[in-house]
């Protein structure tokens, strides 16, 4: 049983707003929640005296240098007299507020839920330290370890199984940024080519400074309900699907022994598309019109097609080579640009979710994909051993 | 008493902050021991009953098969890279590059560990990275005044058959 209720209720995104994921020195944390929510309130037409349950993520503190700050923004996303919470997996957080007002609302706690993904790193002045102090302080700090290094190893180890280049990866980041072109909400809206991303700045061989993601922030926030509480309304909904959430080890050491899973296999993102497929009954991540796929880096876009069943991992390269992933073609991949092109950890995996459910409601504007009635969205956090991946329908 | 036009602009403010916390990190039975035994020249893992995995560097328990650990055993000082990066860019904390950071497994145990990887030139990066992707073998060098850290030994790529 993939399951735990044979027969629950259905829960839709209904609602979507977002701030632009930029730098934002002229207004606090609470402004730039409160102004997500209205938006997302305004689109889902509905009002806050709505609204039953709000769950809101933020991660990690260390990034905005605000501990414990749920205390001032879950009341700026409507909290009071509501049931609220605070969730942080990493980067996995802002899903894992969704999925968390999803499981709520199933269980009948309330007909209407807000999910918030709060991103405040622009305040950061030294981010890849503080990336640091996220890995174990025993075995791995002290080795210089930060997020980027650790994809970078990833992507090393994708190399030497299967044969991915610099170059196939630079290709992929042109699509991201040429995609990323026509979002409003960007942090890089500018289209650098491949040669560009080739030309770009090494941080931790093998990635460069656009292969990487930027600095940014800002709030994602996504109106849930379920079935009873849509009703016959006339406005465009986003169902759900199909949604899991699967951990894998800490240890990235512990991937690398013949006969288990790979650290390159990404085990589970695997497992959470396995679950949410089924429920959704997709065979194939193909027969979707738009996948939004969380991956900071190039490299670890790549890693996440073989579990999402575009292909089998060692064609990887092939399929990237033959420009998969392009407007022109199905399933778009990240028509918002991806996390390439503005990464709000935070929020992020929420803003997937939202970019996805834009997309089959058919209000993504400039970035709309023609005729979108089926999505994907992946989650990564912790050391990239938390996945979540949730699938959406417009019907 | 003075009024302010409310409708001049004002210069969005930027307050100066800055975390200065100390810490101590309980390293627990299984670590203590392993940096013990680190400072003595040897590197020991901890065997998981139910997959027979060694692990290193030791833990308590397993989390794939959710048991504890029993038993511990020494593994071989010589090792395979399984994966590495090169640090390229400065960042503040973080070590000054170029410098090779990996996970290696090395002989006998059945998980890698990570560590700096000296022993390659890093004046061209490229030929680095094209070195090292295939997978040399490796050496621990232990350092002469141990703290009890994992800083206390790094890797070195040998002449040495795979």
């Amino acid at each position: 049983m993939t399951r735990p209720d044979l027969d629950p209720p259905e829960v839709a995104v209904i609602g979507v707003g977002q701030t632009p994921y930029r730098r934002r020195h002229d207004a606090t944390t609470q402004d730039l929640v409160r102004a997500a929510v209205h938006e997302a309130l305004t689109d889902a037409g509905v009002a806050m005296s709505d609204v039953d349950i709000v769950i809101a993520g933020f991660a990690p503190d260390g990034l905005a240098g605000e501990n414990c700050p749920d205390k001032r923004f879950l009341p700026a996303a409507g909290a009071i007299g509501r049931w609220s919470m605070r969730v942080n997996t990493g980067g996995t957080t802002g899903i894992a507020a969704a999925f968390t007002a999803m499981d709520l609302l199933e269980a009948g706690y309330g007909d209407i839920a807000i999910a918030i993904g709060v991103e405040r790193m622009a305040q950061a002045l030294d981010v890849p330290a503080v990336f640091n102090t996220i890995f174990d302080p025993i075995y791995e700090r002290d080795i210089g370890i930060s997020t980027i290094s650790m994809c970078a190893m990833r992507a090393s180890r994708m190399m030497m199984r299967w044969g991915y280049t610099p170059e196939h990866w630079a290709q992929v980041g042109a699509r991201n940024f040429a995609h990323a072109s026509r979002n409003p909400l960007a942090q890089i809206t500018r289209p650098y080519s491949a040669e560009a991303v080739l030309g770009s700045r090494m941080l931790s061989w093998p990635i460069r400074q656009l292969d990487a993601c930027p600095i940014s922030e800002g709030v994602c926030a996504v109106v849930l309900a379920r079935s009873a509480a849509i009703g016959s309304t006339a406005r465009p909904v986003a169902w759900v699907r199909g949604r899991a959430s699967m951990t894998d080890t800490y240890n990235l050491g512990d991937r690398f022994a013949p006969g288990r899973p790979d650290l390159v296999d990404l085990l589970s993102l695997r497992d959470s598309v396995n679950r949410a497929y089924a429920q959704a009954g997709l065979e194939s991540g193909l027969q979707a019109d738009v996948a939004e796929i969380h991956a900071p880096f190039t490299s670890a876009e790549t890693m996440a097609y073989a579990p999402l069943r575009f292909c089998d991992a060692a064609d990887g390269p092939e399929l990237v080579a033959a420009g998969f992933g392009a407007w022109d073609g199905r399933p778009v991949i990240n028509p918002s640009g991806g996390p390439q092109a503005a990464n709000a950890v935070g929020a992020t995996a929420l803003v997937r979710l939202a970019e996805c459910a834009l997309q089959v409601r058919g209000r993504a504007g400039e970035r709309q994909v023609e005729g979108a009635s089926l999505a994907v969205a992946t989650g990564q956090g912790g050391a990239n051993q938390f996945s979540t991946c949730t699938v959406l329908s417009s019907r | 008493m003075t009024t302010g036009d409310s409708s001049e602009p004002v210069p969005p403010l930027k307050l100066a902050g800055h975390w200065d916390f100390r810490y101590e990190y309980f390293a627990g039975d299984a670590a203590s021991r392993f940096f013990a035994e680190l400072g003595q020249g040897r590197i020991m893992g901890t065997v998981c009953p139910q997959c027979q995995r060694t692990l290193v560097p030791a833990r308590g328990f397993c989390d794939v098969c959710y048991v504890e650990t029993t038993q511990w055993r020494e593994v071989g000082l010589t090792g395979r890279i399984e994966t590495f990066t090169i640090l390229a860019t400065k960042f503040h904390g973080l070590p000054d590059p170029p410098v090779v950071i990996g996970y290696v497994t090395l002989d006998g145990a059945s998980t890698a560990i990570l560590n700096y990887v000296q022993g390659v030139p890093l004046d061209d990066l490229d030929a680095a990275g094209k070195q090292l992707l295939g997978q040399p073998r490796v050496r621990v060098r232990f350092h002469p005044q141990p703290e009890g850290r994992i800083t206390d030994f790094h890797f070195e790529v040998t002449d040495d058959p795979a």
